[in-house]
């Protein structure tokens, strides 16, 4: 969408570089673009770092509100969505912290984890009921997992990122990514192997 | 079996999903994860895993999404309009600066000349001249120690008194 927008003013430009562009400009336009193609994304990801639906969406409008302060500071060199998930990471950490200093993985409230919104096909109401009843329950389990490897699941299995940018992201090295990788998995071991997903 | 093989088929199963391995890394990984339950049923639950968090469906509300970008629209509003202030107070500065010390070189002149004129030394007439560049600063700086209450503490003691305040609560 943003590509196609701006492709025909400078065609040579890659779509990162336009958008730092745009970003430096603080063009309104871009800005609502951004907002339109990453909603989901950033929305999904922020949800699964809080466990609360409110929380996130008040993290979601300070994101995009970050990234009008700071959209200088993108260059254009690395993909913007991993710009923006490390915005968004940043906000959430600043959250989580002031909400409870003690640690990132005590903050989840289990009363506050609003189940994820279920997903929207089946061939049959049973199918339905079926799907989500396994989804409730993995949400449950998902929420289970400490944040920090809860945080790599997501990005890595939802936002197909790559573990380079993953690490990026967080600020850690990929081994670490790969480590959090595998006790994130294992750590939903025993909801997986209980046989109801 | 030694652990730098399990190591090395954790790191194959992490990176074959997105970064991809070559035929040699997943032909040897096929091999290792047939003869090791360990890793084959890690194997798994990565796929069942991606496969369960990929069916995941969260999306944002049309009114969020709404709100942000009206949000957005606002702040940077804001946002040109302090930058221009900021600018428009730059320049007002320069040009006061360079208003001053122009004005000071020609009273010092001014001065120079009147001195010339009536026959006053040097000592008499720069002092004065100093204290008539000042005398304007000077009283405005005795004005506000003897009323500090409408320029300090209605304003900046007033606000510094509400930040305070809100950081209480």
């Amino acid at each position: 969408m943003v590509a196609t927008a701006f492709s025909s003013l400078v065609p040579m430009e890659t779509e990162e570089s336009q958008i730092a562009r745009g970003l430096r400009r603080r063009d309104p336009d871009l800005l609502d673009a951004l907002i339109e193609q990453y909603q989901h994304r950033l929305l999904r990801y922020l949800l699964h770092l809080t466990g609360n639906r409110a929380v996130a969406e008040d993290l979601f409008q300070e994101t995009w509100l970050r990234v009008l302060e700071k959209g200088h500071q993108y260059d254009g060199r690395n993909r913007f969505v991993t710009w923006l998930m490390s915005i968004g990471h940043n906000v959430a950490i600043d959250y989580l912290r002031k909400k409870n200093p003690r640690s990132l993985d005590e903050l989840q409230d289990p009363e506050d984890g609003a189940p994820f919104e279920p997903p929207a096909t089946g061939p049959s109401p049973f199918d339905m009921a079926l799907a989500q009843q396994q989804h409730e329950m993995f949400d449950a389990a998902l929420g289970q997992v400490p944040a920090i490897f809860r945080e790599v699941l997501v990005l890595r299995f939802q936002e197909q990122m790559k573990l380079e940018e993953i690490a990026q992201l967080i600020h850690i090295p990929v081994a670490t990514v790969k480590t959090r990788l595998y006790r994130g998995v294992m750590a939903l071991r025993p909801a997986l192997t209980g046989g109801a997903l | 079996m030694t652990n730098r093989e399990h190591e090395r088929a954790l790191d194959l199963i992490a990176e074959r999903g997105l970064e991809g391995i070559n035929s040699s890394e997943t032909a040897w990984l096929e091999s290792h994860l047939a003869a090791c339950a360990e890793c084959s049923e890690y194997a798994a639950l990565t796929e069942s895993t991606g496969r369960l968090l990929r069916s995941v469906a969260v999306t944002a509300s049309p009114a969020l999404v709404m709100t942000t970008q009206a949000r957005l629209r606002a702040r940077a509003m804001y946002l040109q309009e302090r930058r221009s202030r900021t600018v428009l107070i730059a320049i007002s500065f320069c040009i006061g600066a360079m208003s001053s010390a122009l004005s000071a070189w020609l009273w010092w002149r001014f001065g120079g000349w009147v001195a010339e004129r009536v026959g006053l030394s040097s000592a008499i007439v720069e002092p004065g001249i100093l204290l008539f560049l000042l005398l304007p600063a000077i009283v405005i700086a005795g004005l506000l120690l003897a009323f500090p209450h409408p320029v300090f503490e209605g304003s900046l003691m007033l606000a510094s008194a509400r930040e305070h305040e809100g950081e209480k609560r």
